[in-house]
């Protein structure tokens, strides 16, 4: 088929259309006053207040939970700003320079978002054996002290279209953190569900944030706690363990879904009894466990590498680091022992923040915290956070914003 | 001391990927840097529960088949970046309302026979005027080979050669189709994808546009097997296999010059000598903030002041992982628009608004069976705004409210369009807005794409320009804010292109 028409009233004239689209072009750039470029965008600040390179804090109050053996830190924006909105059930990355060390460590935010427009967010911390930025904390920080913090993070939060309109919260020990800041959301009008807490302590001195829990409950019918004693045998509280029965109890006839928030051991029990409910995956969501303390104990790891010592090599910009990496510890913390600001966030393999590159040497990744992307794990990229060194390794980690 | 190189090539977008290895290919001293943890930009992935999403591709055009190999294959292949394809079969589905208020539901298959034979099916009587089209689609293709092979255009040669292209494309598409005689339905089916160009068909030149048929229709679209991080990796490992060096979570703060002409960059990291530097930054962003004050050239000054801060499309994706196996669920499509309206003009100006009706629905699994895990599927919507005043209103307690409003209004389109309700198989769901993209990507107002392509600044008129678009010595403009604009396809052209660009620059130093 012959191709030949025009566009104008005369075809002539497109050709010369064409000709000076460029000259066109110039004419309208040429008749444009030549004003001082600026480029600064509402869009782009919202996302910075909302994912700022990090918080810089102030610890504006501490509550100390003697009984628990554990301390709640009220802070607040150093430079007057509102802090990070964050959804209820979220955590913070503390940075925290430890000696010569530059660690990170994720908490729970405790308190409401609505705190948060007025600068000021809190996260409990607890005393736990060899827990060494836990214990710093506790034992030095101080009113005054300043400190970094990310925005909220992670995805354990409730979301409507996820998740079903009952949250059946099981909660050990200072993993009630998230749930309490969940409760406050749905007292103040943030979050619009049903949360029942299965709390479990050891006794009922033990028990975190009871008046706080007992307040929000009589102001709103929406939110109920459940005290489990594992240690103790009272009236008017469950005893024993959180188990699958008891859940069911709880949880009623409609459906549910089951949020988990503890320590290890907690969080290993309870994962077995959760199983037993028969569960669709999408209705049970839990926080993160964070790296294996035994990493020889997990599956497939290879016997003859544990309690070794490696050399591990970190190349970051241009600068390169040499420093000794434990088998038994995750690279990061080797990292973060040599007083390198590496980043991090989740310290569980999820967030992805400390993705780096094995540029020689072998390495071990617990299968439970293994988080990468599909490509990364072809590509030879870990998260250093849940990966353990099983020779001399050289690793390029990015930079970290402090 | 500074490390020294030959190129730095700033932000690890597309056109960051392609223009890093080029650099690398030819032997050049190459730091990519990037100020997120991980290369790709929009070009990535991110993982949620058990499954991982694409946070941007729907499909990547140009590529085409063995037998007529596109840009974005033959510059593949010449840079040795093998990723592992999956072709997509069928154009895409539409539903929406024709410009005469009739409802539209059509399903346009891949090459002219069949994209042809279905428009006749749906609007009897426009086979003649599309053939037409496609005629004239083969003419621009051999008139855009001939422009961009490297050397000057001989206006002779074109008009002998490219009669057509040339009466054609000096015009808006809405133009070009009218004049061809295509009916106006036909029209309303043929500008189905003319929001990935950010503009209206009245607006729009018909080279662009026309380029983007051919590439989508005759050579097909393709999709990576695991993700546009897999992508994004592939080109990495190319680099690092070259012997380039690639330092991520590193900000680009400051160009260094040396007179007028750059002669490093200060990142967070340090500072870094170079000789040439390719920035995949918004050309508005490096004047504002990244050049002293009276290094800013006055072209510079003026083109800003003529774009006036038009940035081209701002999106909201939503991703959901469902836990059923798509078969189950019924969505039989990858690819599906729901518009209000195939009137282009109208359905832009109902983009101005947050609460506009316009969605793309993408089905990762039916193209790409084990996309997630066995029984479970993978889909995302993507929402487009021609504005973003809406979104910079919202204040931090109303924005997650509207990342559950744009939710509600995903499930309600598939509800609607498709009578089905995905509510009970929701296992994952995630929202990026304008807001998301901003804080990844860095570009004015969360765009992942450049300036709007207006009728005096489309592609053709900024390739004629280039040389002059390029006012600092020592630095060229990579990306979506480049002369080739947005997408995939692209922003890896270019950045190739401006890395022989610059790597010709350096070889002309060195005989100095």
């Amino acid at each position: 088929m012959a191709l030949n028409f025009k566009v104008g009233l005369v075809g002539l004239l497109d050709m010369l259309k064409f000709a000076n689209l460029s000259k066109d072009r110039e004419k309208v750039i040429a008749a444009a006053p030549a004003k001082e470029i600026t480029a600064d965008y509402p869009v782009n600040n919202f996302a910075k207040a909302m994912h700022p390179d990090f918080q810089p804090l102030v610890i504006d109050e501490i509550i100390d939970h003697a009984a628990a053996g554990a301390k709640t830190f009220i802070f607040k924006r150093a430079d007057g700003k509102p802090a990070s909105y964050f959804r209820a059930g979220q955590y913070i990355s503390l940075k925290l320079p430890i000696g010569e060390s530059f660690v990170t460590r994720p908490y729970s935010i405790s308190s409401s978002p609505k705190w948060a427009l007025d600068g000021k967010v809190a996260v409990t911390v607890k005393a736990n054996p060899g827990g060494f930025a836990a214990d710093w904390m506790l034992d030095s920080f101080k009113v005054g002290d300043e400190v970094k913090g990310s925005e909220g993070l992670g995805a354990f939060y409730y979301q409507k279209y996820r998740d079903a309109d009952h949250v059946v919260a099981l909660a050990g020990g200072s993993g009630i953190t998230p749930f309490l800041s969940m409760a406050y959301a749905i007292r103040d009008g943030i979050e619009d569900f049903r949360l029942t807490i299965l709390f479990g302590s050891r006794t009922e001195e033990a028990i975190l944030f009871r008046e706080e829990f007992d307040k929000i409950m009589s102001e709103t019918d929406k939110v109920k706690v459940i005290h489990v004693l594992s240690d103790e045998k009272k009236k008017g509280f469950e005893n024993g363990f959180i188990t699958a029965d008891l859940i069911r109890k709880y949880a009623g006839d409609e459906p549910y879904s089951v949020f988990i928030c503890g320590p290890e051991a907690m969080y290993r029990f309870i994962g077995k009894e959760v199983e037993k409910l028969g569960l669709e995956k999408k209705f049970i969501r839990s926080e993160f466990l964070g790296a294996t303390k035994t990493v020889w104990e997990q599956p497939g790891y290879p016997q003859e590498a544990k309690d070794k010592v490696f050399k591990l090599t970190v190349k970051q910009g241009p600068n390169e680091y040499v420093c000794d990496c434990l088998a038994n510890e995750p690279i990061l913390v080797a990292i973060e022992r040599a007083g390198i600001k590496a980043p991090s966030k989740c310290r569980s393999g999820d967030c992805g923040w400390c993705r780096s590159r094995v540029t020689s040497g072998e390495v071990f990744i617990p299968e439970e915290t293994d988080g990468r992307r599909w490509a990364d794990k072809q590509c030879g990229e870990i998260h250093p956070c849940t990966s353990f060194a099983l020779s001399d390794i050289t690793i390029t980690v990015p930079g970290e914003y402090y | 001391m500074a490390a020294k190189y030959d190129v730095v090539v700033v932000g690890a977008g597309n056109a960051g990927l392609s223009a890093a290895v080029k650099c690398a290919v030819e032997g050049k001293k190459t730091l990519l840097i990037d100020q997120h943890n991980l290369p790709g930009g929009c070009a990535s992935s991110f993982r949620r529960g058990r499954f991982e999403f694409d946070p941007s591709v729907h499909e990547i055009c140009d590529f085409g088949p063995e037998d007529n190999k596109g840009h974005v294959r033959l510059l593949m292949e010449r840079n040795g970046v093998n990723v592992d394809w999956i072709t997509v079969p069928e154009c895409y589905r539409c539903i929406s309302t024709y410009s005469d208020g009739t409802p539209m539901d059509v399903t346009m298959p891949c090459g002219r026979e069949e994209f042809i034979a279905a428009m006749e099916k749906y609007v009897p009587g426009s086979r003649a005027p599309m053939e037409k089209f496609f005629d004239l689609l083969l003419e621009i293709r051999a008139a855009k080979v001939y422009m961009n092979d490297g050397t000057p255009n001989d206006p002779k040669y074109m008009q002998k050669h490219f009669p057509n292209t040339l009466r054609s494309c000096g015009y808006n598409s809405l133009r070009v189709l009218q004049a061809l005689r295509m009916p106006q339905k036909a029209i309303d089916i043929l500008g189905v994808y003319w929001p990935y160009l950010g503009i209206p068909l009245d607006e729009i030149n018909f080279f662009h546009f026309g380029n983007m048929i051919d590439m989508y229709v005759i050579r097909q679209a393709v999709i990576p097997h695991h993700t546009s991080h897999e992508i994004s990796m592939t080109f990495m490992n190319r680099f690092y296999e070259l012997g380039g060096e690639a330092w991520f979570n590193c900000r680009a703060e400051k160009f260094l010059f040396d007179g007028d002409k750059i002669c490093g960059v200060r990142t967070s990291l340090g500072d870094v000598e170079c000789e040439q530097v390719l920035a995949n930054i918004n050309p508005d962003i490096i004047d504002a903030k990244m050049i002293p004050k009276e290094l800013v050239p006055e072209r510079d000054k003026k083109l800003s002041a003529a774009r006036n801060k038009k940035f081209s499309t701002k999106f909201c994706m939503i991703y959901m992982a469902l836990n059923r196996p798509v078969e189950e669920i019924g969505i039989k499509d990858y690819c599906i628009f729901f518009a209000e309206t195939a009137d282009s003009r109208k359905e832009f100006e109902y983009m101005k608004s947050i609460d506009n009706g316009y969605n793309i629905l993408i089905s990762y699994n039916t193209l790409i069976p084990d996309f997630s895990p066995e029984g479970t599927c993978v889909i995302s919507f993507t929402k487009l705004f021609s504005e973003s005043e809406d979104w910079a209103k919202l204040t931090p307690e109303e924005y997650y409210k509207v990342k559950d409003k744009m939710i509600a209004k995903c499930i309600d389109d598939v509800k609607k369009n498709l009578g089905i309700d995905i509510t009970p198989y929701i296992e994952e769901v995630e929202v990026a807005t304008p807001m998301t993209f901003a804080r990844y990507l860095g570009t004015p107002d969360g765009t992942p794409y450049g300036f709007e392509l207006n009728d005096w600044d489309g592609i053709i008129a900024r390739m004629m320009d280039v040389q002059a678009d390029f006012t600092i010595k020592g630095l060229r403009h990579i990306g979506a804010g480049s002369f080739m604009a947005d997408g995939y396809s692209s922003t890896w052209i270019n950045g190739d292109l401006c890395a022989m660009m610059a790597c010709a620059d350096l070889e002309e130093g060195g005989k100095k």
